[in-house]
């Protein structure tokens, strides 16, 4: 392990990925800030840019634009009251009041600083948890890989689908069956292909992503006519205020980022939940555990208020990348985008990365740490400058959106072909997330779809043909107990607001 | 029960898996595959009975949600997905330079955007940026036979 962290000390801190820790959490603070533009469309666009790295590299860049966004979006969140991203929303309930106040400054210092404390303690539980689940999982067959892979699925859906469980499965299985698309990885037969020549090796996953939302969130803005840029003297005019926090406020801050960090990373290492989840749940868990006075500050401008959705959206943000490095299953719709990088560049995550590859498993953990410095040094004093990307117009904004989407998809093939398909999917997915079909499941059922098909055909290969490993096996089994809590679960809660 | 958007969307879906059931079981396996345990065929079809089950769970069980599509910009998305067709049709033929030029200038008029220095300054130094980042830095060839003819790239 010590020899595999050292492999990865030296890749992460050599000056080439130092750079891309860098311009990872740069580009993600601007593209975050963007209201409409979260992280997934932020790792969507920056694929194409990672063609020529090596694995490591574009893992770190990736990583650096993940965090980097979700601090872009708590910017916008206090600025302007206009979150860039689902999980930042919670961070404008007592930011904004407080740069109404003329504590711009100080609301962003409590950010970044709950940030960095948030994704840092995160990364240390990673550091430690990571290599010994990836130990446990050595033990898994295709059967439980299966069965996990289902309770990925499930929950990916119960939690993106804002009551709209069926919308989501709907989505898992329109992902799965797209998967299909394609020859089959064991006998080679083409399916689906409709001796279509630009079909027959499968619907290429950069296309899919770039589409579903990159492509179709600038056709959004277009389409519902968003009011997403704000005059440059909006921007300006807030009064930033000082950055220096007070003893007092650090003496309150401190205990509120510890518990919140934890709380933040194990609701990121669940599959599904995330950094929004996590962000509310820290919000109001503070305000829950807040003294009567306390309680009263709390959505106008409390410190504490502030401090605990930054902390556990950082923290839910690095949690996510336990299931990720260690199972090979991502937490999140982010990390399913960044799973689908990896496979495109040969990178199976899973417990034998940790084994076989550590330089890129430990590079990827450690660059989270330099990410965090680099947020708070360099994005902190840069603010009031990046801020100013808030007055980019839309019309402007959309078509460099769109020329983006397609240049990235053309790079990979040079097909027009995939310019067509992209746009036709993109105004499909238009029209679906206009009707609440949440896209998220869609990604991870086509990312996953060829995994799952693999260790199922594995699983009842071994089983001669029968499915009973689903109860024969303890851990397949408990796997598919809990898949049949989450599905019931969605049940009662329908039954329940049904009532309501 | 009521028609609605996603009661029709619904029956779409339901639509779209029975055509994937059917298509699942005319995929060709090998002669020694056809009765095996799991073919080619066999995860398409349990792909097919998931969604036709929760198409179907959806179109019964949806409550009437009113959504009014009429207020949204169709015409200006059905022109901007026009316009990425054709910058599709064109990226080939007359080369990427141009062709990305032409589209971000006419997206930027047709957005309505009329400040040319804006337009300017928001098409060519960017594309001419990401071309040299792509074919100078990161060695990725992109065809363009107008700066061929300029002679800017070999």
């Amino acid at each position: 392990m010590i020899e595999g962290m050292m492999m990865g000390i030296n890749t992460a801190f050599s000056g080439y990925n130092i750079l891309m820790v860098m311009m990872g959490c740069f580009a993600g603070t601007i593209i975050g800030m963007l209201p409409g533009l979260g992280p997934m469309s932020a790792i969507a666009l920056m694929i194409p840019i990672t063609y020529g790295f090596d694995p490591a590299s574009a893992m770190i860049l990736m990583a650096g634009v993940y965090y980097g966004a979700i601090f872009g979006g708590s910017t916008s969140s206090i600025l302007i009251n206009a979150p860039g991203v689902a999980g930042t929303v919670s961070s404008s309930f007592d930011g904004y009041p407080m740069s109404q106040k003329g504590q711009a400054g100080k609301a962003l210092a409590i950010a970044a600083y709950a940030s960095f404390s948030g994704g840092t303690i995160a990364a240390l539980f990673l550091l430690v948890a990571a290599p010994q689940l990836a130990k446990v999982s050595l033990s898994f067959q295709s059967a439980d890989y299966f069965a996990l892979m289902c309770v990925g699925l499930l929950s990916i859906a119960a939690f993106a689908s804002k009551g709209q469980f069926l919308k989501a499965m709907i989505m898992t299985a329109l992902g799965l069956a797209l998967a299909t698309v394609g020859q089959d990885s064991l006998s080679d037969i083409t399916r689906f292909a409709f001796g279509n020549i630009n079909l027959m090796d499968g619907i290429s996953f950069v296309l899919l992503v770039m589409a579903t939302f990159a492509m179709s969130e600038a056709f959004m803005i277009i389409f519902k006519k968003m009011d997403i840029n704000f005059k440059s003297s909006d921007v300006s005019k807030t009064s930033l205020g000082s950055i220096k926090l007070s003893k007092k406020e650090v003496k309150e801050m401190v205990p509120t980022i510890g518990r919140t960090s934890v709380l933040g990373f194990f609701v990121g290492v669940l599959p599904g939940a995330g950094a929004t989840i996590a962000s509310f749940l820290a919000w109001g868990f503070e305000r829950s555990i807040a003294s009567a006075k306390d309680k009263l500050k709390f959505g106008k401008g409390s410190v504490k208020g502030l401090a605990a959705p930054e902390t556990a959206n950082n923290a839910a943000c690095t949690g996510s990348f336990v299931p990720l490095l260690t199972l090979g299953i991502p937490g999140s719709g982010t990390t399913a985008v960044m799973l689908g990088a990896l496979l495109s560049f040969g990178v199976q995550p899973g417990p034998r990365l940790y084994v076989e590859q550590p330089e890129l498993f430990w590079a990827v953990i450690i660059s989270m740490y330099i990410g965090n410095v680099v947020l708070l040094v360099l994005n902190l004093p840069l603010i009031p400058y990046i801020a100013r990307i808030l007055a980019i117009p839309k019309n402007i904004l959309v078509p460099l959106v769109l020329f983006f989407s397609v240049t990235g998809v053309y790079l990979i093939s040079f097909n027009s072909f995939d310019i067509y398909f992209m746009a036709i999917v993109a105004l499909i997915s238009l029209v679906l997330r206009v009707l609440n079909y949440p896209m998220p499941p869609l990604i991870l059922g086509f990312i996953l779809g060829g995994m799952l098909e693999k260790n199922l055909r594995r699983a009842v290969l071994i089983n001669d043909g029968s499915f009973s490993f689903i109860w024969e096996r303890p851990i397949s089994l408990s796997l598919f107990i809990i898949a049949i809590l989450i599905v019931l679960l969605q049940v009662y809660q329908g039954f329940k607001k049904e009532k309501e | 029960m009521t028609i609605n958007y996603t009661r029709i969307s619904a029956f779409i879906f339901l639509l779209i898996f029975l055509i994937y059931s059917y298509l699942a079981g005319e995929i060709r396996v090998f002669a020694f595959d056809e009765n095996a345990d799991f073919n080619a065929r066999t995860f398409p079809k349990l792909i097919s009975y998931l969604g036709i089950i929760v198409s179907l769970l959806t179109l019964v069980l949806s409550k009437n949600e009113e959504e009014n599509m009429s207020q949204y910009e169709w015409i200006s998305v059905i022109i901007l997905f026009a316009l990425v067709f054709s910058y599709g049709l064109l990226i080939k033929t007359i080369g990427f330079f141009v062709s990305t030029n032409l589209f971000l200038i006419i997206s930027y008029l047709y957005l309505g955007v009329r400040n040319y220095k804006v337009i300017i300054f928001s098409s060519f130094p960017v594309v001419a940026g990401l071309q040299f980042m792509l074919h100078g830095l990161l060695d990725v060839y992109i065809r363009d036979p107008f700066l061929q003819f300029l002679g800017v790239i070999s």
